[in-house]
């Protein structure tokens, strides 16, 4: 069963649910979210406690770049797109598409991060360090681990890039395909907060 | 873990696979309400409730579309999917109404 | 098909280390758990000797501090939650019918991130100072300001890895009672147990990420000088008591849920009867679990939130009561007019009722907000928790232990010996926490490390003491118990009790190794309860014989956690390690600890587990090699 027995050589249709193994770890998977979205939501009620405390570093409204933030939105929100391309293939049971969609999705996620160290690195010069104040620590906390989020994303799919290209499509590499999406897909949804909470209500004075 | 099932009954059936055209248009209107949400910060001389109002009513509705269209919420077999966020949504609506009760109070 | 690849079996230490089976990582978690237990009754009778007398110099008020913070902190984490995680393994999957947890891979990095992480949390004492500032480590006491040595960092890196494996267990079982129960068993036909843990999987999933953002917080204020909690850099205490008590409420409730839904199985399975309520059950369950998360600031009414949030809280709490006041209700019904026996299991069982109660009714008088402001860090606010955690879970897991314990390790515990332990137990429980109502009503304040003579704290300090070394007493009474009972041989029969209404009496004891030969159609709630009134000896099975597909153990979850573990100590200690060449030496070996940690989850990923299958003729009727 499972891994070494194709049903004459076909995969199923949705590959990735076709096993209990695959069911699990999207169900499993689909309440980790709801665990991260407690994560994420704790680290945003902390920041709004805090974000009124600049002390004698730039408020948010002097620091934060409006192109520059719409610019990630867009790198990352197209990065979400081709991952559901990349999930579209995967039900075409199409392996060469998948692992395209995938590549682009992942180059998208290491633009969006580029920009994002490039964006704090230049924060730090301007005087918004990780210890100026209870606003930058808990920027840097919520934004920061949204990044280490990308940056894990990242790996996690060219790892499964790698896998698809030497095992093929199969219903043990499926199941983490889909999964890996819907993860993609839940960073892009704490992005479309962070920027609307942090970046955008900074700039509102 | 069971014994020897064979795949689900769908591999017998022959689905048709939706094109991705929902999905371009959810990012179209991903889009649409970002580039609202920018205007509205850098348009002016709106209201500042109202711009937090048009801020928080876009990402709102663009997270919904995301997760209905893109994480396939909307479709069958998602009960326990649309549990799990909404139950960390709840949890996280109280303390982010307590949070801001608090700094405001 | 089956036998293209080898079977890759362990025996001994390497069998334990490698474990996949739910039943063994239980016995893990007994062990675990059990050590800790025991660890955190001794740091409870030192404190209680210091307070025999006033002005006692046992111990000094430097070692005070670190014995009740450790004290709490390891009877919650290291014990109480290891304990009910040995009972989920044990018998969660019996109950459903199902043959292993959905995760059975993550189900051992969940015992072993706990065990390290409660390795590293107990370092501490030898290593220059265990924690101190509480087991709710409040800030500023916990900031670098007035806790300068390492203790604090023990508990925030201890915690955080120790809760990691929380979380993974809880969406374990989760998906495990969503995704894999027996045919015909929907959820109105669970046992109350499983419907407990289910429940409580989802409190952990949604309460324990709170308290790791909390932990991180502390830890970055504390080892990269960020200001969440430091005034003077715009951070807010109190903002750490919100942090820690929007995960401590629930986990309260996370404690305590599980111990309601032994005492249903308990109670029913002993008066001969049916769960009296069932469904207004599993919603007061849910009830209860939804609201613990509306009540955390009844924690903090005097932290200076105002009337209207004081009262709304107050309100929320005494709301809590009522689900419970149900259950309390529903357990008595069960037993009136049910043919009763009074087996050591059930005496616990029993016992919790009128002393849970007690608890909860001290709960409500500290939910009114007015009234806590005289009641707060009093011995009246630890007499309550004790009754309701002690006298609650403690008591529950003592009567699971002795229900279960035939299933677990196929033998029965001496009966005797059982009601000795509960009648020691129980009388010592209450010796030890009743009086101290009446030593917080007259004024004695909690954590504090001596008291002057003349207060009339004395006779009742040292009531207190005497009864706690009678738990003690108890305690060796039950180790007794199991140690004797190991030399006993395994013929416990499927349903030892007789009376046994779930599916885990129908398989033998202990269970073997794939758990149900053939998965059991369930035709009812009690779902072997109503096969027995309808005249059957056992399950009408579901599937026909056949191989049965088994995960493969691993060694990598060990790894993981000692990954965790090694990059707990380089965070701790960078400031304290100096540098080689241009790296400091603590943040290098904390990146090589989270490499090893992530490698192992990178091989996890690239290495596809086919399992092993046991074969029809390997599957035997007597209990396997458990």
């Amino acid at each position: 069963m499972s891994a070494h027995s194709h049903v004459d050589g076909h995969l199923p249709h949705e590959p990735e649910k076709a096993t209990l193994e695959g069911r699990n770890k999207i169900l499993g998977f689909w309440l980790f979210l709801g665990g991260e979205t407690v994560l994420f939501g704790t680290l945003f009620s902390v920041y709004l406690a805090l974000r009124d405390q600049v002390l004698d570093g730039k408020p948010a409204h002097e620091l934060f770049s409006l192109p520059l933030t719409a610019l990630a939105t867009l790198l990352l929100l197209t990065s979400s797109l081709t991952s559901v391309f990349a999930v579209h293939a995967l039900h075409k049971l199409d392996n060469k598409a998948l692992i395209k969609w995938l590549v682009v999705t992942v180059l998208l996620g290491i633009a969006f991060l580029i920009l994002e160290i490039y964006e704090f690195y230049h924060y730090v010069h301007e005087g918004h360090g990780f210890t100026t104040s209870a606003f930058s620590s808990s920027f840097y906390t919520l934004v920061g681990f949204h990044g280490a989020h990308v940056a894990f994303g990242i790996v996690w799919i060219s790892m499964i890039i790698r896998q698809l290209s030497k095992k093929g499509l199969t219903v043990v590499t499926a199941p983490k395909v889909y999964v890996a999406g819907m993860y993609w897909h839940f960073i892009d949804v704490v992005w479309v907060f962070i920027f609307t909470v942090v970046y955008l209500m900074g700039k509102v004075v | 873990m069971a014994s020897n099932h064979t795949t689900t009954e769908e591999s017998n059936k022959r689905h048709r696979v939706e094109g991705p055209k929902k999905h371009v248009i959810a990012f179209i209107f991903s889009l649409v309400l970002t580039l609202i949400a920018f205007a509205a910060v850098i348009g002016g001389e709106i209201n500042k409730d109202f711009i937090y109002i048009i801020l928080i009513g876009t990402a709102v509705l663009q997270v919904f579309v995301q997760m209905a269209f893109w994480m396939h919420m909307k479709d069958r077999g998602h009960q326990y999917a649309i549990i799990g966020i909404l139950g960390g949504v709840v949890v996280v609506i109280t303390m982010v109404v307590m949070a801001e009760y608090w700094v405001w109070w | 098909m089956s036998h293209t690849h080898t079977v890759k079996r362990y025996s001994g230490l390497m069998d334990w280390l490698t474990t996949v089976d739910h039943k063994k990582i239980g016995i893990l978690y007994l062990l675990a758990g059990g050590f800790f237990f025991l660890v955190g009754g001794l740091e409870a009778l030192l404190i209680r000797v210091q307070l025999w007398k006033p002005l006692n110099d046992f111990v000094g008020a430097d070692t005070y501090n670190e014995l009740i913070t450790m004290h709490g902190t390891t009877m919650i984490f290291l014990a109480a939650m290891p304990l009910l995680f040995a009972l989920m393994n044990a018998v969660i999957p019996l109950q459903i019918g199902a043959r292993d947890v959905a995760f059975p891979f993550l189900n051992s990095l969940g015992f072993w991130t706990f065990f390290f992480g409660g390795v590293l949390l107990n370092i501490s004492w030898f290593t220059g100072g265990a924690p101190d500032a509480g087991w709710t480590s409040y800030v500023p006491l916990a900031g670098t300001t007035y806790s300068a040595n390492h203790g604090v960092d023990y508990y925030v890196l201890g915690l955080q890895i120790a809760g990691i494996g929380t979380l993974i267990g809880g969406i374990n079982f989760l998906a495990t009672i969503i995704n894999m129960r027996a045919p015909g068993m929907t959820f109105m036909r669970m046992p109350m147990f499983t419907w407990a843990i289910f429940i409580t999987s989802a409190l952990i999933l949604f309460a324990f990420p709170a308290l790791t953002v909390g932990l991180v917080a502390l830890m970055f204020d504390r080892i990269f000088s960020a200001n969440f909690f430091n005034p003077s850099g715009g951070g807010n205490m109190v903002l750490w008591e919100h942090i820690f008590w929007i995960f401590g409420h629930p986990e309260v409730y996370i404690l305590i849920l599980p111990a309601f839904g032994i005492i249903s199985e308990v109670i029913s399975t002993f008066s001969r009867k049916r769960l009296f309520g069932y469904s207004s059950m599993v919603f007061a369950t849910m009830l209860i679990g939804f609201l613990g998360f509306m009540v955390w600031a009844h924690h903090m009414f005097t932290t200076g939130l105002g009337p209207i949030a004081n009262a709304l809280f107050s309100i929320a709490t005494m709301l809590i009561a009522v689900p419970t006041g149900i259950k309390i209700f529903n357990w008595i019904f069960t037993m009136w007019g049910g043919s009763i026996k009074f087996t050591s299991a059930n005496l616990f069982a029993v016992g919790f009722i009128p002393t849970f109660v007690m608890g909860g009714v001290t709960g409500v008088m500290l939910a009114a907000a007015p009234a806590d402001f005289q009641y707060h860090d009093s011995y009246f606010v630890v007499a309550h928790f004790h009754y309701v955690i002690v006298g609650g879970l403690v008591f529950g897991i003592f009567a699971g232990l002795h229900y279960w314990w035939p299933k677990m390790f196929g033998r029965i515990l001496n009966e005797t010996l059982g009601k000795w332990t509960f009648w020691t137990f129980f009388i010592g429980f209450h010796m030890t926490f009743f009086v101290q109502h009446f030593l917080g009503l007259m004024g004695m304040p909690r954590r504090i490390w001596t008291y002057l003579d003349g207060l009339g704290f004395n006779e009742m300090n040292l009531i207190s003491t005497i009864g706690a070394v009678l738990m003690g007493v108890g305690t060796i009474l039950f180790l007794l118990n199991a140690i004797s009972a190991s030399f006993k041989p395994k013929n416990a029969g499927n349903d030892p009790w007789e009376d046994g209404r779930t599916l885990e009496w129908t398989i033998p004891s202990p269970a073997p190794e794939y758990n149900f030969k053939q998965t059991p159609l369930v035709r009812g709630y009690d779902a072997f309860w109503k096969e027995k009134m309808d005249g059957h000896k056992g399950m009408t099975p579901a599937e026909p014989i056949g191989p049965i597909h088994m995960p493969s153990p691993s060694i990598l979850p060990f790894f993981m956690s000692i990954g965790l573990f090694i990059a707990g100590f380089g965070f701790m200690y960078a400031r304290n390690w100096g540098h080689i060449g241009p790296l400091n030496t603590g943040y290098t070996v904390a990146v090589i600890g989270l490499l090893i940690t992530l490698g192992c989850m990178a091989l996890r990923s690239i290495k596809d587990d086919h399992g092993f299958h046991i074969e029809v003729h390997e599957l035997d009727d007597k209990g396997g090699k458990a």
